[in-house]
């Protein structure tokens, strides 16, 4: 009578209508029958008399919202959301991810644009800091980088900082990432990951439980952090502070009976308290990809072109680059601190002149970085 | 009776000389003043009749018409009263024509009949002694003042009676009745030394803001600091002017000048001004307290620190508005004024030294104390308006103060030290500039760059790969070859070296431009 195509239409209706914040009532409805069912009872006025007396004043809602769209109108517009390329799935179907739907509290519907991630191969959300340090750039790179090697599917928020470093990393690596995002999928938040927005498009894709044209709102954000957890097997936090919303991901995800992962970093660092305290309750510490990649025994493809770029060392160097590369560190440092740093490490003094032209020198060699004007780093 | 007395006025900074013309005669008794007066001009009619009747003198109940001369010269301030008073009194037949030939008076009068010190003094001694005038008669607070002048004979006088007998003296042949005043100009330097002024030994480490100083210093370049509250910016600021060399008399002369027609000399108790000036305006400073600002205008912030610091602290909190007035100073080293009685230039030649925090919460790059994000970091470091931005040519972070060195107190360099290495580099800058109307390697243009900052095929090549490896813009470019001529001449070096050249590029102006 009714084609999939009706009733995906229904659905995405019902979802709009009456699913955004309604999750138990929508558990009500499937009890009634199909989407196609509870549009034709509401659109008659006698959905109300079918359900329990608690969702009385929903149903009623429901039936009047039912009332001022025709059947017509609703397959229009699920017909022109797909033609913009974003694709709907409810819960039950074969294409909603198997992972997800295990969890308490999946959602009932996935928009998403792309692809979502498949059942049989692993998948692990790479989640961390926005205001990262230029260590937790480089491991989340690291990281994405190698887990994307392997076939792991890389899974996060596509925010700033170590989420969206990870994400990158998979995707030019050649692997598979989703951005699971906090608004509708066709708003691309923030606004400065347009490009990584664009390749997920391309070569990932990025989903969300809300309807399209949803603005990003800072509610809205907390409830998106179960889907990343609930979509993998495994959550590796790379930089947290002591209180951040890394630590919501990582609390959905033990609820989820997933695994946690943690890179250490330095105990001074405000970023890498969240992550010495994940390590502290039981958190699977991890030094390197290859580790995480073990324990997840997904199989390990190789990669080319390890072991030559990171770690070089500095001796190798004409004195004193070398000596001055030594103090250099992946924590931005100001001239005055590199001048002190030197006479302390290596008992004598060099002049501003002198320091300005090494640093230079290493920053055109590419050892070294700048950051927000005169503070230098250690690059890889 | 008719008489005619010399005074002068000041017209921004520029100052004239002026003819007071006093006119007795009978009819209807009144008191008239013409020729283009302010306010404060005209109100000479009641404290003169009034002060004069107070030193013993009651005026007769005559028509008394006073012309100031040229009439189409507006006139403002209170040094009229003086001459006005003893035009009268010559109508009168109490002082002779002669007593006062060759003479300028000024002065405000008290109603009890004293003299008052008045602004301006040593621009109108100055025009006076061009003019070849023989004696000024000044209010007696003001005399160091215009004795500063020198080569014309300064009388400081402290009421009109004590004016009065002088004048009468002179005509008996009295000659000195009062001592003519008399400044030893030198002497004034040497007083500086007595009290101690801001030293950088005070400052212990920050060895890197101190050298950008001495760069900045050595070549007249602007100087941007940008660290987090209190890593002492103001501190290093206060001192700059201490390794500046010293003023010369000329330019303490214009600096005075200044400060003279400001009303600030006498208040300071001072016949010169003989330490470069350093003023640090608040952030919320309007344009025409910048600028310079009245119907007519008097000296702005700008131009009190002529040949001097400029300090402005938190430089993106000022609006962008107030902030734009500095563009034709930092240009053209002067600031014009248009009002609807004329065109007002006052000289504005100063090192502007700006202090900025690295972001909005002021902890940037400490990522534990900084709460912002990348984006904001970049807006706030962009907010300075570009074209300032482009006239500073050195930029420094400052680093906060550990306590270690707060313990330590390690008595830095001197300042005295410093000083001496940026005047040898400032006379190997007048050495190249002679004959040109260059000063300063600042000042050079980018032709001038070119003719005067020639690298060696070595340094070009260096210079060439810096260029793309750092993201240097063409301006970046100049801006980085006039800093590295100056760093080359503190170094005693005539060629400019890659090291030169490194430390200038280390100087530049980061901006929001830091990488992702």
């Amino acid at each position: 009578m009714t084609g999939d195509r009706t009733e995906k239409a229904c659905r995405h209706w019902l979802y709009q209508a009456a699913g955004m914040n309604g999750r138990t009532f929508l558990r009500r409805l499937q009890q009634v029958g199909t989407a196609y069912t509870v549009y034709e009872l509401a659109k008659s006025g006698v959905l109300e008399e079918k359900i329990h007396a608690r969702y009385g004043k929903r149903a009623v809602r429901l039936q009047a919202a039912a009332k001022e769209r025709d059947l017509a109108g609703i397959l229009e517009e699920y017909e022109r959301m797909c033609l913009r390329g974003i694709s709907f799935v409810t819960i039950g179907e074969a294409a909603y991810p198997h992972r997800l739907s295990e969890i308490q509290d999946a959602p009932y519907a996935l928009y998403y644009a792309g692809k979502l991630p498949v059942d049989d191969s692993r998948a692990i959300a790479v989640i961390g800091a926005r205001n990262c340090t230029e260590y937790g750039r480089y491991v989340a790179k690291e990281f994405g980088t190698v887990l994307a090697q392997a076939g792991v599917q890389v899974i996060s928020g596509m925010a700033r900082g170590i989420d969206g470093i990870g994400q990158r990393a998979a995707l030019n690596a050649g692997g598979y990432s989703l951005g699971v995002l906090g608004c509708g999928v066709d708003i691309c938040y923030p606004q400065e990951n347009r490009e990584l927005y664009e390749q997920l498009l391309a070569k990932g894709g990025v989903c969300s439980e809300y309807p399209p044209g949803i603005e990003p709102r800072a509610v809205l954000f907390p409830p998106r952090n179960r889907i990343i957890s609930g979509l993998c097997d495994g959550v590796l936090v790379i930089e947290a502070k002591e209180r951040s919303g890394t630590l919501i991901t990582v609390d959905m995800a033990l609820e989820q009976g997933r695994e946690v992962y943690a890179v250490p970093g330095r105990v001074t660092d405000a970023l890498s308290a969240g992550c010495s305290r994940l390590i502290r309750q039981g958190a699977q510490l991890v030094t390197s990809p290859e580790e995480l990649l073990a324990d997840l025994q997904a199989e390990f493809t190789g990669y080319p072109g390890r072991g030559s770029g990171g770690g070089q060392s500095a001796s190798g160097r004409a004195e004193p680059r070398g000596k001055v590369l030594e103090l250099l560190d992946f924590q931005p440092q100001s001239m005055e601190r590199l001048q002190e740093a030197y006479r302390m490490v290596h008992g004598d003094s060099i002049a501003v002149s002198e320091l300005c032209y090494e640093l230079l020198q290493l920053c055109a060699e590419g050892y070294a970085g700048q950051a927000g004007g005169r503070y230098y780093l250690k690059k890889e | 009776m008719f008489s005619t007395i010399t005074s002068g006025t000041v017209c921004g900074i520029s100052s004239h000389l002026v003819q007071v013309e006093v006119d007795l005669s009978k009819g209807l008794p009144c008191f008239q003043m013409v020729g283009l007066l302010s306010s404060e001009v005209r109100e000479a009619r009641e404290r003169v009749r009034v002060a004069l009747k107070n030193s013993g003198i009651i005026l007769p109940p005559v028509c008394i018409n006073v012309n100031l001369s040229p009439a189409d010269l507006r006139k403002e301030g209170t040094m009229f009263d003086l001459p006005v008073a003893v035009g009268i009194l010559t109508c009168l037949g109490r002082l002779s024509k002669e007593s006062t030939a060759g003479t300028v008076l000024l002065g405000e009068l008290g109603l009890n009949g004293e003299v008052k010190p008045v602004r301006g003094v040593l621009p109108v001694v100055t025009r006076a002694k061009e003019s070849g005038m023989r004696r000024c008669i000044l209010p007696r607070d003001n005399a160091m003042e215009g004795a500063v002048a020198g080569g014309i004979e300064i009388v400081g006088v402290a009421g009109v009676t004590e004016t009065v007998e002088y004048l009468q003296g002179l005509e008996n042949g009295q000659k000195g009745l009062i001592e003519p005043a008399r400044i030893d100009v030198m002497s004034l330097w040497k007083e500086n030394d007595k009290d101690r002024e801001l030293d950088f030994a005070d400052i212990s480490g920050q060895e890197t803001v101190k050298r950008a100083a001495e760069v900045a210093a050595a070549g007249f370049h602007h100087l941007l600091m940008i660290g987090p509250p209190g890593s002492g910016k103001t501190m290093l600021a206060k001192r700059i002017p201490s390794i500046l060399p010293p003023l010369s008399l000329q330019e303490s002369l214009e600096v005075s000048t200044v400060y003279s027609v400001s009303g600030l000399l006498h208040s300071a108790k001072k016949a010169l001004i003989t330490r470069r000036p350093f003023l640090s305006p608040h952030h919320t400073i309007t344009g025409q307290a910048l600028a310079g600002s009245g119907r007519v205008p008097v000296p702005g912030i700008v131009s009190l620190c002529h040949r001097g610091v400029l300090f402005l602290d938190e430089l993106p909190e000022f609006k962008r508005e107030t902030l734009d007035i500095l563009r034709q100073p930092l240009e053209d080293r002067r600031i014009q004024i248009a009002r609807s009685s004329g065109v007002y230039t006052f000289p504005a030649d100063f090192m502007l030294v700006g202090a900025m925090n690295p972001c909005p919460c002021g902890y940037y790059p400490d990522m534990a104390r900084c709460r912002c994000a990348p984006y904001e970091v970049k807006r706030y470091l962009g907010r300075v308006s570009g074209p300032i931005l482009d006239r500073i040519d050195i930029c420094v972070e400052v680093e906060p103060l550990k306590f270690r060195d707060i313990l330590e107190r390690s008595a830095g360099e001197s300042s005295a030290r410093i000083r001496e290495r940026v005047l040898r580099a400032r006379s190997l800058q007048a050495e190249r500039f002679d004959g040109t109307n260059l000063r300063f390697n600042s000042d050079m243009e980018a032709g001038d760059v070119e003719k005067y900052c020639g690298l060696e095929e070595q340094e070009r090549n260096y210079m060439e790969r810096m260029f793309s490896v750092m993201h240097l813009s063409a301006r970046g470019y100049h801006r980085i070859l006039k800093v590295a001529r100056t760093i080359a001449d503190l170094g005693g070096s005539g060629r400019i070296r890659e090291e030169h050249l490194a430390e200038a590029i280390c100087y530049r102006y980061m901006g929001g431009q830091s990488e992702r």
